[in-house]
């Protein structure tokens, strides 16, 4: 046991660390917030030439080669500072691909994701915004050398701006909800997609995808038909870790600028941080940012080595979701009528602690999860 | 970052718990949380016959330098800390292995750790500790129990207050005032005394279950050899603050929620309420889930804490943040489970009682941990003022 990182891991962390604070300041951050794309096209170039999106794929389709454990790290730095853009959705999009594609599709989308030539995203969710087998009601049909989709789906991140999408429909009825699923790589260019961007608490661009008779080829069928179903599952679990990680980078920031304020903020003649009252709240603040920290590393350790893990990711789902929505909120409250303001920082990690919670599954919907590993009948 | 344990690690690991498992059936029905080896003849007596069977394999002394008879690493404690709350097993003196062995090896003169070592390690004598005054709680230096130097004795007058266990103890020790008239952190002086010594009441105080794992001790003109002192006259405190470094991991504590979190999923699998099992239960399935995910996240930072005392590196925050993460997290856990059980929570240890009455006693013994070791308030205090840097209460 040694939960230290590695020289490599800190040398990584340091110089995301570096790279986020001089080329994505908050300002750019706010910019891109309030942009039609919702991402910076020269930054994503830029994380490219790092090898970010290919961080995890192979050297043999030029990627790095790294661990997942090491995209952890990563994801907690761009946690930190925020980084507006596809980034998740394109690393989460891969993993299907990574685990099911063939070697052709490897080889056609692998290099051009890492190379930063492909936008992807992952078009799971329905109208019912829960990741459940009998949520997805849209269809695909196969017809000739295509598949044929139709339906809509919901909370497709950066679907507007993605080259592919990475679509769960339904091949098969049946009595059994999850056997029938298979996954499709979309095209998002295709006639007879229509996307619209909603409006959403942290500008995070998700978007409602119709398709309309949109023919895809059977050749992007990704894995075996009607069997996407533990796919998605996989996806959801890693991603599930992945927002974890991205989460604990943005509580330590929460409770390190609650600190600072607290120590400069001036009232009745000492600064408030000098009050007990406001202490023990930041005392708690650094308990949940710690624990949250270990829950995360060690399940991202388990992944990473292949463990079995489907428990302890929902553990830390759950807990991280409850923790960067309650940091978050102190961090506002003790920072006063300012920390609500638009043009302070706290207010971004806070919009984006509820939408950290929602991505990869909600609290109560990991809970259920672990009732279930833990052995509740 | 890894978190696997080398094969030699999971080798010891399991050796422990298999050690606490063979000594799980001996465990009198009675023991209902740890609380009880005070309370009750027969736990004490387990308590006694788990500490004799550790002493012969040397358990008592892990982690103490060879010179003085120990054994083992800081893994070792961790893992047979482990081991002990996850089958809940007694037979560490908590204050004579766990408090005052190291203190003594790190603060002690040669005579005194040639003294008194080897009798805590083979379970010979078991210890209490004379801290709290009724008028020095978390204040502990406000204290005002003298003892005063006269030849080659001090003599003690005054009282000490919740001695868990100062009944059953044979030695104790504590901090006392040996200078009157010196100023606050410097007029103290650690001292080491035989309970048996002529002067000295003990009388039991009934928690609010009524047992009596707690007492309070009257000192009337105690007088007790002056070399019995660690570290030098009137300057207990620092010797105070040596004691209440010791990191604990809280991974004991952990194993015991866990052990009797798999024993409430059986409960709830089992036991039905209109007509189907209570975990079938939506709310009942979120609450528990609740509760197993704190209790991963409590055990992660335990690892964290074992981590660093394996480096010897300082684990300060993360020590108390821990223990007011698990002992809360005890709150929580007996709060939900009474609440799950409704009326028959309310029901001890009796045949008609769910559970053995656990949760009747958990909900009652959760203070023992929020209160005792540091509240968890003086805990915060801890990681606002050492841990974040913001200012100190004058």
């Amino acid at each position: 046991m040694d939960l230290r990182f590695t020289e490599a891991q800190e040398i990584l962390r340091k110089m995301a660390r570096d790279f986020l604070t001089a080329e994505c300041p908050k300002s750019l951050v706010r910019e891109l917030e309030q942009s039609e794309k919702g991402y910076s096209p020269e930054l994503w170039k830029k994380i490219a030439e790092l090898g970010w999106m290919g961080l995890v794929i192979p050297e043999q389709y030029e990627g790095m080669g790294y661990t997942f454990q090491d995209l952890t790290v990563l994801m907690e730095e761009i946690g930190r500072n925020i980084l507006p853009g596809p980034f998740v959705s394109t690393v989460t999009a891969t993993f299907p691909i990574l685990e099911a594609g063939t070697e052709e599709q490897k080889r056609e989308f692998l290099p051009k994701i890492a190379r930063g030539e492909l936008i992807l995203t992952t078009a799971f969710l329905e109208a019912e915004g829960t990741f459940s087998p009998s949520a997805i009601t849209t269809s695909a049909t196969a017809k000739g050398d295509n598949f044929v989709i139709n339906g809509t789906k919901m909370f497709v991140e950066m679907a507007h701006v993605a080259d592919y999408m990475v679509c769960a429909a339904r091949t098969k009825s049946g009595v059994d909800a999850e056997k029938g699923i298979s996954l499709f790589l979309v095209d998002a260019r295709t006639p007879g997609i229509k996307c619209e961007v909603m409006p959403t608490i942290a500008d995070d661009k998700l978007c409602e995808v119709r398709f309309e008779n949109v023919p895809v080829p059977k050749k992007n069928l990704l894995g075996k038909l009607d069997e996407g179903w533990p796919i998605v599952r996989n996806f959801l679990r890693k991603g599930a870790i992945i927002k974890c990680a991205e989460s604990i980078g943005a509580m330590q920031v929460c409770v390190e600028m609650t600190v600072a304020y607290s120590k400069e903020r001036v009232q009745y003649d000492r600064p408030i941080g000098a009050f007990q009252a406001l202490q023990h709240i930041m005392a708690d603040m650094w308990t949940a940012m710690q624990t949250s920290r270990y829950i995360v590393y060690k399940v991202a350790w388990m992944e990473s080595t292949g463990l079995p893990c489907q428990k302890e990711a929902s553990m830390a789902k759950a807990y991280v979701n409850e923790a960067y929505k309650n940091i978050a909120k102190w961090a506002v409250r003790l920072h006063g009528a300012i920390g609500v303001t638009y043009d302070h920082d706290i207010s971004l990690y806070y919009r984006r602690s509820k939408s950290a919670d929602a991505a990869f599954g909600g609290t109560d919907f990991h809970r259920e999860i672990v009732a279930q590993q833990i052995g509740l009948a | 970052m890894d978190f696997e344990l080398s094969s030699e690690q999971k080798a010891r690991r399991q050796m422990f718990f298999d050690a606490c498992k063979a000594l799980e059936p001996k465990k009198p029905a009675t023991m209902i949380g740890t609380e009880t080896v005070f309370t009750r003849d027969e736990c004490w007596e387990f308590h006694l016959y788990c500490a004799k069977e550790f002493a012969k394999k040397n358990w008592l002394a892990l982690g103490w330098p060879p010179e003085y008879g120990g054994t083992g690493d800081a893994m070792d404690r961790v893992f047979f800390a482990e081991a002990r709350g996850y089958y809940g097993i007694p037979g560490v003196d908590i204050f004579g292995v766990g408090m005052l062995a190291p203190t003594l090896l790190a603060a002690a003169s040669e005579e005194i750790k040639r003294e008194f070592l080897p009798p805590i390690a083979k379970a010979e004598v078991m210890w209490c500790e004379l801290w709290s005054e009724p008028n020095a709680g978390s204040d502990l230096a406000a204290l005002s129990t003298t003892a005063i130097r006269k030849g080659d004795e001090y003599i003690i007058n005054g009282q000490k207050t919740w001695n868990t266990g100062a009944n059953r103890a044979d030695w104790g020790f504590g901090v006392f005032k040996t200078d009157p008239a010196g100023r606050k952190h410097h007029n103290l002086t650690f001292i080491l005394l035989d309970m048996k010594t002529p002067g000295i009441t003990v009388r039991p105080i009934p928690y609010m279950y009524r047992e009596s794992p707690f007492c309070e001790v009257y000192f009337d003109d105690v007088h007790v050899p002056a070399k019995n002192i660690v570290g030098q006259e009137n300057e207990g405190w620092a010797v105070v603050n040596v004691l209440a470094g010791f990191e604990r991991s809280g991974m004991g504590e952990v194993a015991a929620m866990d052990r009797i979190l798999e024993e409430v999923v059986k409960f709830l699998n089992e036991t039905k309420r209109g007509g189907q099992p209570l975990a079938k239960d939506p709310v009942i399935r979120n609450r528990i889930a609740q509760i197993a995910c704190e209790l991963e996240a409590a055990r992660t930072l335990s690892y964290r804490i074992a981590d660093l005392q394996n480096r010897n590196e300082m684990a300060l925050m993360d020590a108390s943040a821990a223990k007011i993460f698990y002992s809360e997290l005890g709150e929580r856990f007996a709060f939900t489970m009474m609440d799950i059980l409704g009326p028959a929570g309310l029901i001890k240890f009796s045949k008609w009682a769910p559970m053995q009455g656990h949760w009747e006693r958990a909900v009652q013994d959760c203070f023992v941990t929020t209160i005792s070791m540091g509240t968890n308030e003086i805990q915060r205090n801890i990681i606002a003022w050492y841990g974040l840097g913001l200012p100190r209460m004058k």
